[in-house]
């Protein structure tokens, strides 16, 4: 599966020549570039296909390019160089009002003078739809989003949720081709971000559009997207589906954002066919890795997630490859599981455990215990 | 409130439990608010705080009284005593109001005030709407847009006296203006209009209160958020549209406040007139002044009772285009 959308992100790299029909049905990003100045590259030469019914997630941290990259396809910026191409048409060139995308933007921008269903409606009257067929639409978008009785209030007369919901009926109601979200939970408080994103997703499921979904929130990603597109300094670092971006992260950026995976940088040692081994920082790992150029006596970096390893409490020294022992810092109890905060000789590391668990660990910062990994949890990383 | 028992619609479970959450939270800061309200109630506690407010407000309500309420309600009174060689005395009569009445003079001219008054409003609001949108939208940077405003605020440095003065060597026959059109060809002979004119007392009003317009549209220019124009152009709103339906709507407050101090300030003028129009030009306030001249106290006072009740008119129908209270 991982293998399949890295395929598809090449793809769309093949997809810049010239040679290749422009046909195809969903949304092409082709050598999109953005330079604010002469030297500064917002983005730097991205391709991405998105097809028509997708939840795509752009994630990143801020100053990445993600939001400009949204701000492109939605015509509120002009790309430097590159094209946009939406069902084999271009969109270079048209103002936002041209174009079959609309935003949610992130402090949800609803107009302050007039009332929700006004707001609703506003996109279907720039439009030139007749008062009736207006509202009509407007109360089954307002429904849809569960605010029906708050048609003739004023926006500000709502809370932050209620803001949010407005904002989405109002791009809602024009059946965009492809709906842009720009930090849309950003704004809400995190009991509220939790139930909106799982209205989103089950609001991209009934309407079946396209949604562009840009945000620096690993989890709130992985829970709505049907691929993440992770960016870093202007370039897509990889773009898969969440559950193979969480275990299969491509690189040490991918990795290193994502959070919670332990990485380590060493040295090949050996390699046999798809096994190789490497002397990384005092611990000999094993990995299973079938990339190129992993070449005995090459720098190379693996990582393992924070869940993948195994922490025993009554084993205080190392015995083989793909274990370490590691002094406990800090134990963090968070409910479902417990996060152990480790060091082992200078080098910091994290591990998950469930939290049942929390018991063995209550009050035993400073003691030693023995992590240890399966080398099929170990990934390797280009760097 | 709305119950969430009422709610349907699609996306129902999960709009409930947000709703019960938000309903939570509302109750919860309910409860507190109640129970630091319940803390405070003591005996007297609120007749205090009346005290207090009371006393916080008098400074501002005392010269209000005496320096506005007072003054005016002097004038009214005056209005209706009797003219003496010196002055007046308080011997009721209507003679001032009679006299008016009969004046073809004053009525023009308080019409013509009026209408002129209308004329550099709506020069004011579109001459200052391009300028309070450059400063307040199109420039993005916060720095360069309070830079921008002092600059616009120049003429303020100023003395106002200076600044009408200033006219005269600018547009008078030998002014600075008439010498580079004629240096120029384009005339053969000096513009009487452009001093001691109707016109020229416009323009020159135009230019000493256009500020009072651009101010007010500018605060309230600033306040509409930037994105809520990229959304309305994102619903299919071109530039003209995003104006019409999203901008004028959020600046109207500022229309009516520039409108109202642009209409009584000028309306109310006499010094810009006497000297820009230099004796040829009359407005209601050059005759009230006249009158005070000629210590014709009650006179001069029926003429501005009448004057203050046009600004009223004014006022109260501009203030028709915007429900002030509930925008600003």
């Amino acid at each position: 599966m991982g293998r399949e959308q890295a395929l598809t992100h090449h793809e769309g790299a093949a997809a810049a020549a010239p040679s290749k029909p422009s046909a195809s049905s969903g949304l092409a990003l082709r050598s999109l570039t953005k330079r604010f100045g002469e030297d500064v590259a917002a983005v730097d030469d991205i391709d991405l296909h998105i097809e028509h019914g997708e939840y795509v997630v752009l994630l990143g941290p801020s100053g990445c390019g993600k939001t400009t990259t949204l701000r492109m396809i939605g015509g509120h910026e002009e790309p430097t160089s590159g094209d946009i191409v939406l069902d084999g048409q271009t969109l270079l060139g048209l103002p936002p009002d041209k174009r079959p995308t609309t935003t949610v933007f992130q402090h949800f921008a609803l107009f302050p003078h007039r009332t929700v269903r006004e707001n609703v409606e506003f996109g279907l009257k720039m439009h030139g739809l007749a008062k009736d067929a207006r509202r009509e639409k407007a109360q089954e978008a307002l429904e849809m989003v569960g605010l029906r009785e708050m048609a003739d209030r004023k926006p500000s007369a709502l809370s932050g949720g209620q803001q949010q919901r407005v904002a989405l009926a109002r791009v809602l109601v024009m059946e965009p081709k492809a709906l842009l979200l720009d930090e849309p939970l950003g704004d809400l408080d995190r009991l509220l971000r939790l139930r909106m994103r799982v209205e989103l997703r089950s609001l991209q499921r009934q309407t079946g559009l396209m949604f562009i979904h840009v945000t620096h929130d690993q989890e709130e990603a992985l829970s709505v997207a049907d691929r993440i597109v992770v960016m870093h300094e202007g370039r897509i670092e990889q773009v898969a589906d969440p559950y193979t971006i969480s275990t299969r992260p491509e690189n040490v950026q991918v990795a290193a954002f994502m959070g919670d995976n332990n990485i380590f940088h060493g040295t090949i040692t050996s390699r046999e066919g798809e096994r190789l081994s490497l002397e990384a920082e005092d611990v000999e790992i094993c990995a299973i890795a079938a990339q190129d150029g992993l070449e005995v006596g090459a720098a190379a970096a693996v990582s393992v997630r924070a869940a993948a390893v195994h922490v025993d409490v009554h084993d205080e020294s190392a015995k083989g490859p793909n274990q370490i022992a590691c002094a406990i810092e800090v134990v963090e109890y968070l409910g479902d599981l417990v996060k152990l905060h480790l060091s082992a000789g200078g080098k910091r590391l994290l591990a998950k455990v469930a939290g049942e668990r929390y018991p063995e660990f209550r009050g035993r910062e400073g003691s030693t215990v023995l992590l240890s990994w399966k080398e099929e949890d170990v990934q390797a990383l280009q760097s | 409130m709305s119950r969430p028992s009422n709610r349907e619609g699609g996306l129902k479970a999960g709009g409930l439990r947000t709703e019960d959450i938000e309903q939570a939270e509302q109750m919860l800061g309910e409860r507190m608010q109640e129970r630091a309200l319940g803390e405070q109630r003591g005996a007297g506690v609120r007749g205090r705080r009346a005290l207090v407010t009371a006393a916080w407000t008098a400074p501002g309500a005392l010269w209000l009284v005496f320096f506005l309420l007072a003054p005016v309600l002097m004038i009214v009174l005056v209005s209706f005593w009797t003219r003496t060689v010196s002055g007046f005395e308080s011997v009721w009569t209507l003679e001032n109001y009679e006299f008016l009445f009969q004046s073809n003079v004053y009525w023009n001219q308080l019409w013509d005030s009026f209408w002129h008054s209308l004329v550099i409003v709506a020069a004011a609001l579109v001459l200052g709407f391009p300028v309070a949108y450059f400063l307040a939208i199109s420039v993005t940077s916060l720095r360069m847009q309070i830079a921008l405003f002092i600059v616009a605020l120049a003429p303020f440095w100023t003395s106002y006296l200076i600044r009408a003065v200033a006219w005269i060597p600018m547009m008078g026959r030998q002014g600075a203006l008439n010498t580079a059109l004629e240096e120029l060809g384009l005339i053969s002979e000096p513009l009487d209009i452009l001093l001691f004119s109707d016109f020229a007392v416009t323009v020159a009003m135009l230019q000493l209160y256009i500020l009072f317009m651009i101010a007010p549209l500018f605060f309230m220019l600033a306040q509409i958020d930037r994105s809520s124009l990229e959304a309305a152009r994102d619903l299919g709103a071109n530039s003209f549209k995003t104006f019409r339906e999203v901008i004028l709507p959020q600046a109207m407050p500022g229309v009516v406040i520039g409108s109202i101090f642009v209409f009584i300030l000028t309306m109310g003028e006499f010094a810009t007139v006497r000297i820009i129009g230099g004796g040829q030009v009359a407005s209601v306030g050059t005759i009230v002044q006249t009158q005070v001249a000629s210590v014709q106290f009650p006179q001069a006072a029926a003429s501005a009772v009448f004057l203050v009740v046009a600004m009223f008119l004014g006022v109260f129908v501009l203030l028709r285009f915007s429900n002030l209270r509930e925008e600003l």
